[in-house]
């Protein structure tokens, strides 16, 4: 069964005056199994920042659809969109995005809060996503008080205690150290095997080695994909890079 | 490089920066004017042809001192918070290549250019509004014949003198900032980590007990002597007590908040809390700082208000006959002579005195304690709370004043006062005399209401006579002698009363002889209280704008630091509404913190303050507390408007 249906999607920035017309998707279609883990990568401005965008209903396409489990996303109520949001996805950014005015933990219950679980049912969730994740020590703490990779994972924390659908990881590992980024793959390979369906964008090949499928969007399209199948990750490693070699010297389209 | 590369870039900057320059700009145009409008008042030569316009001219001239000290500590105040918000901006000219200097030389010119603009702008104005506000100052001290007024130029340089010495200082700091500061700093600005404030107890205790020693005073406070010595030190309590408070008491507060569990984790308190937290700390001592001033503003309006609302009610007061004449050490005790002197006058005129007060008396300075008054100069220093006075009246001269019969023993008393006389005996110089009632109190000498003081009638001349020997016996040569009373209402015009007054005082060329007229005594009461308000709401406007002033840039700092956290409040799944909600109730806690703690203080300074209006004479507290309401009305519907104005201003930075 699809988790995530993406058809024919085609985004057109007008900029402010009207004048020019850029183009960032213009024929966008994939789909997403339940239990996935699929890596989107791109050079800059290839467009993946807008997908992601429009897959988390942050923004809205031109033409075309997304469907999160058979609903069109496109068709939710403006007032209802962030409850969706809040049910349905978690979110994993490239700079954390934690907020510095609440603790490790308050910042975790941060989505829990605002649908307005009790305070017990936090904390029953919280505790195994926290061993887990090795947090449990800095639950106390403040974002400015531990590292990056903690802070990651943190992050990673407050976007699962929502069980959500589908996990979005914009550049996760954007803005890590090469050991906090190797325990964060790992980490998001743990999880992915336990069912978690996990969407990620990234032009790190070392992330992307690490999904199940590859998708190369350039110039607004899917240009191409790759499938893991049996490989290890450092055979996944040169495939990824044989591609980009390709795509960065113009061969032909194979997808 | 192109000619007049850095003025123009001064210019681009200042324009680029208008959100923050523009109210900096204001403030500037604001305080110089309105300095130079009080200014050129003070120094005005047509003053002096007034009688009692000196001493107006010295309260004008003390209103210009603190104006002047406030718009400084204002004015450099925002040119601090402006300087830090540019920060990155001259972090990236240092690296992009320009040099200190280079920025040193940006930074003269900005400076000039706002200077320059300010003082003309200014100055400009307030030559406009100084003719109008001298006519407002001669209207509202009831000066009928309009003076020439021409603006001194001496204002236009004490100004030029001033300002410009504020806008020196301002450069001289900006500089320092820069000197001091490597470009790496620079550019990282004002994103200094911020630590979760700790609860400082022992502040907490410290504002507790300040504040509540303050408003103890300020409660217990029973007589106008008292409240004039107690009054600072019970305003500086409060104000140490404020500072405190807001600065640990509220983060103390949000921490058991936060203990809460149940109440914390649920969404409209959450981000709430948390954010309040962080808030308070980066927000308590400007906050603290506008409920001060708040206060302020509060009180200097509403007295000086009521002062002169009330003047008439004062005068009544402190004259409480059209004309009045107490004649000092009588060793006599005949009362015929001083009728036969003044009656013949008012007969030439054609009056009828009425509501006749006729007596003569005898005035002792006591301690009381209780239903005893002690007698001694070592029983009270000037400023004891229990000092009062006594004043013997016969009964013979008390029945002539009221009007109907009445019996009195040798041992017995009538005690007539404003105030309740609790106890049932009354003992002074060894004698005790029992209360037979409490009389109808009159209006005698006009101090006597003032202070906790009573009248007391006693049977006849002998028993006067004894009391007189027995004090003239404790105080020695500073005793107390007999004192004649002489007032009457005339009902002729204000003119004539000034006719009659001059005459009787030519007539009667002996020193120890008081003579007073409300007639004559009116046109320096209006000056004093219509003075009074004028300098009251010169300040209260200067106040205000430095509320304003903070509680804007206030704004302006929250909306940038908030912005990116309500980027990601809604990515986790917080809606619009919710972020705005949210914001709201933060914002209006932030806002009317003050003002309510504002309220607060002034309900509690109330009482203290009223019994300092009765040294003005100022008794009628119903028309105080009017003017409290209406003072704090206005001010609230001000203080709205500015929240209105200014939230606008930070939804827009954090909807970026």
């Amino acid at each position: 069964m699809h988790i995530l249906e993406v058809n024919n999607l085609k985004k057109v920035y007008t900029t402010r005056f009207g004048g020019n017309k850029v183009q960032a998707l213009s024929n966008v279609s994939f789909s997403v199994e339940k239990g996935e883990y699929v890596a989107i990568m791109g050079e800059s401005g290839s467009g993946k920042t807008t997908l992601l965008n429009i897959l988390a209903a942050l923004d809205k396409p031109t033409s075309g659809e997304v469907l999160l489990n058979g609903k069109n996303i496109g068709e939710i109520k403006e007032k209802e969109i962030s409850a969706f949001r809040r049910d349905n996805l978690g979110f994993v950014f490239q700079d954390f995005n934690l907020l510095d005015t609440f603790s490790i933990q308050d910042n975790i219950f941060l989505p829990l809060v605002l649908a307005g679980e009790t305070h017990l049912e936090m904390n029953k969730r919280l505790l195994p996503i926290a061993r887990q994740l090795e947090i449990t020590p800095i639950l106390g703490k403040y974002p400015y008080e531990v590292s990056g990779g903690e802070k990651q994972r943190a992050a990673v924390a407050r976007a699962l205690i929502t069980r959500p659908q589908l996990v979005l990881a914009d550049e996760p590992t954007g803005a890590l150290d090469s050991r906090a980024t190797a325990a964060l793959l790992k980490l998001f390979t743990e999880i992915n095997d336990q069912g978690q369906t996990i969407l990620m964008v990234t032009h790190s090949i070392q992330a992307a080695s690490h999904g199940k499928r590859v998708l190369f969007i350039k110039d607004g399209e899917v240009f191409h994909q790759l499938y893991r199948t049996s490989l290890s990750t450092q055979e996944m490693y040169q495939r990824i890079s044989d591609t980009l070699t390709t795509i960065a010297t113009g061969g032909e389209r194979r997808a | 490089m192109p000619r007049f590369f850095y003025q123009t870039l001064a210019l681009n900057n200042l324009k680029k920066n208008s959100q923050t320059y523009r109210a900096y700009l204001l403030t500037c145009i604001g305080t110089i004017c309105m300095y130079f409008v009080l200014h050129s008042i003070s120094v005005n030569q047509a003053l002096n042809e007034i009688s009692g316009g000196a001493q107006l001219k010295i309260l004008l001239f003390f209103g210009v001192i603190v104006i002047g000290i406030f718009s400084t500590i204002f004015l450099l105040y925002t040119n601090s918070f402006l300087i830090k918000r540019r920060k990155k901006e001259f972090g990236l000219f240092n690296i992009l290549g320009m040099e200190k200097r280079h920025l040193a030389k940006v930074m003269f010119w900005e400076n000039l250019f706002t200077a320059l603009f300010g003082l003309t702008v200014g100055i400009v104005s307030g030559m406009i509004l100084s003719k109008l506000m001298f006519l407002v100052l001669l209207k509202l001290i009831a000066f009928k014949v309009p003076l020439a007024f021409e603006i001194p130029f001496s204002s236009i340089s004490t100004s030029v003198a001033l300002f410009g010495g504020i806008f020196a200082l301002s450069l001289l700091y900006n500089l320092g900032q820069i000197q001091l500061a490597k470009p790496i700093e620079l550019l990282r600005g004002e994103q200094v980590g911020e630590r979760e404030p700790r609860t400082k107890w022992l502040l907490i205790l410290l504002g507790t007990v300040t504040l509540g020693l303050g408003y103890t005073i300020a409660l217990t406070t029973e007589s106008p002597l008292q409240a004039f010595s107690r009054f600072f030190g019970a305003v500086l309590l409060v104000m140490v007590g404020t500072y405190c408070l807001f600065t640990a008491g509220s983060v103390g507060v949000l921490k058991l908040l936060r203990r809460n569990k149940n109440y914390y984790y649920q969404p409209r308190h959450f981000t709430a809390v948390s954010g309040l937290l962080f808030r308070m700390k980066q927000n308590a001592v400007g906050l603290a700082n506008i409920c001060i001033l708040s206060t302020a503003v509060l009180v200097t309006l509403s007295t000086t208000f009521a002062l002169y609302v009330g003047v008439e009610d004062q005068l009544r007061n402190r004259f409480p006959r059209s004309i009045d004449i107490v004649v000092y050490d009588v060793e006599n005790t005949d009362m015929g002579e001083l009728r036969a002197h003044v009656f013949p006058i008012l007969e030439r005129h054609a009056v009828q005195p009425q509501e006749l007060l006729d007596f003569r008396n005898l005035t002792i300075t006591v301690a009381q304690e209780g239903d005893s008054f002690l007698v001694g100069r070592e029983y009270f220093s000037d400023f004891s709370p229990n000092v009062g006075f006594l004043s013997f009246l016969t009964l013979a001269d008390y029945q002539k004043i009221v009007n109907k019969p009445l019996a009195l023993q040798e041992d017995e008393v009538i005690i007539c006062s404003d105030t309740n006389y609790p106890y049932e005996t009354l003992t002074v110089l060894e004698q005790t005399f029992t209360v037979k009632e409490q009389g109808t109190p009159f209006t005698g000498q006009g101090y006597l209401d003032s202070f906790n003081s009573y009248f007391v009638i006693v049977k006849d001349l002998e028993i006067l006579g004894e009391l007189h020997k027995a004090q003239a016996k404790v105080y020695g040569e500073n005793a107390s002698s007999f004192t004649h009373y002489l007032g009457f209402e005339l009902e002729s015009t204000p003119q004539q009363q000034l006719d009659i007054y001059k005459e009787i005082r030519a007539s009667i060329a002996n020193p120890a002889v008081d003579i007073n007229s409300r007639a004559a005594e009116r046109d320096s009461f209006y000056m004093l209280y219509g003075g009074l308000f004028f300098i009251g709401i010169f300040l209260g406007t200067l106040f205000l704008m430095g509320t304003v002033l903070i509680i804007y840039y206030k704004q302006i700092t929250e909306g940038y630091d908030d912005q990116k956290r309500f980027v990601i409040m809604q990515q986790v799944g917080m809606d619009q509404a919710e972020v705005k909600r949210t914001i709201r109730s933060q914002v209006l806690m932030v806002f009317f913190l003050p003002l309510v703690t504002a309220g607060i203080h002034v309900l509690f300074a109330f009482k203290m303050i009223s019994k300092l209006l009765g040294v003005f004479n100022l008794t009628n507290i119903a028309l105080f507390a009017w003017c409290c309401v209406g003072t704090f009305i206005v001010f609230g519907l001000f203080y709205g408007l500015v929240y209105a104005c200014t939230a606008r201003v930070y939804y827009k930075i954090v909807s970026v």
